[in-house]
């Protein structure tokens, strides 16, 4: 009699699995297939396609090492994820205003619906910038509000905790570059890249962790930068470039120099640069701009890397901790002043945040801003008349510019609020002749994001990234077909990637790609000054 | 009839007062402890941001009077909105002429076109709901609870209008003194015992006031916090300086 009484576990199934059973069902990694469209130079706003781009799901991070080193759980979505995920959601709208006070104020105008490059490339209804919100906002509603509590999801809009709504978070918050467009539109500035970096967070918290994103942040802080490479290796790279570089222009005393102690300046900038294609072409650049100016200058391999992935969830320490490299490295070779290199995000973190992290920067030279871009310290140089110039090494390029959003957006340069636009602009125009801006709304402030920025450049986001790239490839089109542009300049080591993938994608020969040190460095004529 | 007299004018006065206190209380929880309290670890201002607070500030104003952000998006929502907006503004300054004695000459100034302000408000909104349902995307993300807002606002200005309009008149007298009977500080105390403000005899008064003070509950709850909530946004009120001036996180202050 007593065993009939047992329970049914066939009957309750459904119930009874675990929660990482039910998620993993959900967000299973597929590969997808990927069409870009036929370009018409033009950017339509799509009608509205739901669950255009539900299937596309970044892969999960399972080494448990990683993960252990990372502090995030270790199996897969944990059993007791959904307090785990109150408390987490909680701590952050308690440290972020940012947060907090967005999830509050939106009233639903729709003025940012048709901003997002992934819904113009998509028309998936939750790539809405607003719609993306409100997949967080329906859980601040129902859980961190007084109606919400007293009275239930339904009277508020709210939704309650469930696997299937984490695995839209996990879709679509994955969906979104943080690249900050949808901001600029908003009558109250609401930044839906702070609302995804809080869900990822979240995300982390309960278990489901990202891999492409947080393997980079992973090997940052434990190997040092985001390849993984080895200092050795660092070395290696670097020497094989000054030899490449004595060999094409033959001058015998051009260096890369590393770690070099007294150096006047500290350089950084993305692993990228030391070998990708075309990064490596920017590096040149660089490395001709310190000959001819005649300035000291040196690479750490300490700081081997610029980039910083901390900066796409709103985990303070992991940011911090890759940071902290490059003001270490900068005391212990007593540089006197820190200059990046071309790198979108990673401008932004060193720029608006180094300062709040570990300034004042009083052991550097006050005289120069601290830290400076590369892009400052060129123009200034060709203003000085500092560099010889021979712009006729670039007369086969018309030249047009893509604002990489995180710099366009982020903070000002050279002292002033554009001159994140002018400043890079002068240096192209400084060592070209023939240069073309895109249409009006695509660049400056109101730029497209490249499609594959903040965490989605992994090759299992394809679908992603070419859908996002579309509305920049219209532009590239457009000025192509009426102005006859035949190079694309970028500041941005992710932009760099992503384009020279998109532009053969979309039918545009990959040579096009490059970064603006990359002309500097052809314009340049080495050797001895005139007048010297 | 003294009996429902007694009824609404308690019932009104005290919904008076609750919305008030409701409204007064819930707004200042809001900005203090939830906005103002809590700190904003880094500085993520946003392009145009200027260098200086003078121009943040200006910045600033030209969103909150111009709605520049929005204006350069959408036209027709920038052009509704900002309408919907300011009309609503030019209507509370003159119902001050309720609570200001005498009445400061710049709110007699729009005797005359209160009527047009009125009706261009409510055309404004019209526009900002049949927006909401025929725009596909617009559509798609709205809720309930945004056209119960626009709705509620709709009811207020439509019995507003109407009161000014005879059947619906009621004495003007009636009202100035059941106003200043309620703003006297010894009115809420005589509630208690009893002997509640004078309402006047007009149901579409009451009807107007009723909606207000829902209008008021409802507030600090709802989106309508945008009204306070922007001036707390970090993208736009704080100066692009980082470099130049060290930010200090507020969670490192210990
Ligand atoms: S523009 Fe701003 S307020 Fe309007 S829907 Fe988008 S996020 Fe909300
Ligand atoms: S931040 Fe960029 S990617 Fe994210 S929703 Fe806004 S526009 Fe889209
Ligand atoms: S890669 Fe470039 S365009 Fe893309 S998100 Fe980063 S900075 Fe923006």
């Amino acid at each position: 009699m007593a065993e009939e009484k047992a329970p049914d576990t066939k009957h309750h199934s459904g119930a009874d699995r675990e929660p990482n059973e039910i998620i993993q069902e959900y967000i299973k990694f597929e590969k997808i297939k990927y069409y870009p469209v036929e370009l018409t130079g033009d950017i339509e706003v799509p009608k509205l396609t739901p669950d255009a781009l539900v299937m596309v799901k970044p892969q999960l991070l399972t080494s448990k090492e990683v993960l252990a080193r990372l502090g995030y759980p270790e199996n897969g979505l944990r059993p007791d994820w959904k307090e785990v995920f109150l408390a987490k959601m909680d701590e952050i709208l308690k440290k972020y205003r940012s947060v907090k006070l967005f999830l509050d104020i939106c009233v639903r105008c729709g003025a940012c619906t048709d901003k997002c490059h992934y819904y113009l490339g998509t028309g998936d209804p939750l790539n809405m910038p607003v719609a993306r919100q409100e997949l967080m906002r329906r859980v601040y509603r129902r859980y961190f509000t007084v109606q919400g509590r007293l009275f239930g999801s339904k009277f508020v809009n709210g939704e309650e905790l469930s696997e299937e709504l984490l695995a839209m978070w996990y879709t679509y918050f994955y969906q979104c570059s943080e690249c900050r467009r949808c901001s600029v539109f908003c009558p109250y500035g609401i930044d839906t890249a702070e609302i995804t970096m809080a869900a990822r967070e979240i995300l982390n918290s309960v278990g489901l962790v990202q891999k492409y994103l947080h393997e980079i942040i992973d090997k940052a802080q434990v190997i040092g930068n985001n390849l993984g490479m080895q200092q050795n290796a660092i070395v290696n790279a670097l020497e094989f470039v000054q030899d490449e570089l004595i060999e094409t222009t033959g001058v015998e005393d051009i260096r890369i120099p590393i770690d070099e102690e007294g150096a006047d300046v500290l350089f950084v900038t993305p692993s990228a640069d030391f070998f990708a294609s075309p990064h490596i072409e920017s590096l040149y650049g660089y490395a001709k701009v310190f000959h001819q100016a005649g300035i000291s200058w040196t690479m750490s391999t300490h700081a081997s890397e610029g980039g910083n992935f901390g900066l796409f969830i709103h985990n303070y320490e992991h940011m911090k901790k890759i940071n902290k490299r490059i003001w270490d490295a900068a005391r212990e070779l007593k540089v006197k002043r820190v200059i990046g290199g071309e790198c979108g995000h990673m401008w932004r973190v060193l720029s608006s945040y180094s300062n709040t992290m570990f300034g004042p920067f009083d052991y550097l030279d006050p005289k120069y801003p601290r830290p400076q871009h590369i892009c400052e310290f060129t123009l200034d140089l060709i203003k000085r008349g500092a560099l010889k110039i021979d712009k006729s090494a670039n007369e086969e390029f018309t030249v047009t510019m893509h604002d990489s959003c995180q710099v366009a957006r982020g903070l000002e340069m050279g002292g002033t609020e554009f001159g994140q636009f002018e400043i890079p602009r002068g240096v192209i125009k400084g060592v070209c002749d023939k240069f073309v801006d895109m249409p009006e709304h695509t660049i400056r402030e109101r730029t497209f994001c490249c499609g594959a920025g903040q965490g989605l450049l992994g090759d299992d986001m394809l679908a992603t990234r070419v859908k996002g790239a579309m509305p920049r490839m219209q532009a590239y089109h457009y000025v192509k077909k009426n102005n006859g542009v035949n190079f694309l300049a970028l500041i941005c080591a992710i932009c760099k990637a992503q384009m020279s993938k998109m532009l053969p994608t979309y039918g545009f020969p990959m040579e096009e790609v490059g970064g603006i040190h990359q002309l500097v460095g052809r314009a340049i004529v080495l050797g001895a000054k005139e007048g010297i | 009839m003294g009996g429902i007299k007694f009824i609404i004018d308690m019932g009104l006065s005290s919904l008076v007062y609750a919305a008030i206190f409701i409204f007064a209380a819930g707004i200042f929880y809001k900005v203090y402890f939830e906005y103002y309290k809590t700190p904003q670890p880094l500085k993520i201002p946003q392009t145009p941001q200027p260098t200086d607070s003078f121009g943040v500030f200006l910045r600033m104003a030209g969103d909150v009077l111009f709605f520049r952000s929005l204006a350069k998006g959408t036209k027709l929502l920038f052009v509704a909105g900002w309408l919907f907006h300011f009309t609503f503004l030019l209507l509370l300054i003159r119902h001050l002429r309720y609570f200001i004695y005498p009445v400061p000459g710049i709110v007699t100034m729009f005797n005359k076109v209160s009527l047009l302000i009125g009706i261009v408000m409510l055309l404004s909104m019209i526009v900002l709901v049949v927006r909401r349902f025929l725009e596909e995307r617009v559509r798609y993300v709205t809720l309930l609870a945004d056209y119960f807002v626009l709705f509620l606002i709709m009811a207020i200005v439509v019995t507003g209008i109407m009161l000014r309009h005879e059947p619906f008149r009621p004495d003007v007298t009636a009202v100035k003194a059941f106003i200043m009977e309620l703003m006297s500080p010894t009115t809420p105390l005589k509630l208690l015992t009893m002997e509640p403000a004078h309402a006047p005899t007009c149901f579409m008064f009451v009807t107007h006031l009723g909606l207000v003070c829902l209008l008021l509950i409802y507030f600090p709850f709802s989106k309508l916090v945008h009204s306070v909530g922007y001036f707390f946004s970090p993208t736009r009120n704080m100066v692009n300086n980082p470099r130049s001036v060290r930010y200090i996180n507020p969670w490192d202050k210990g």
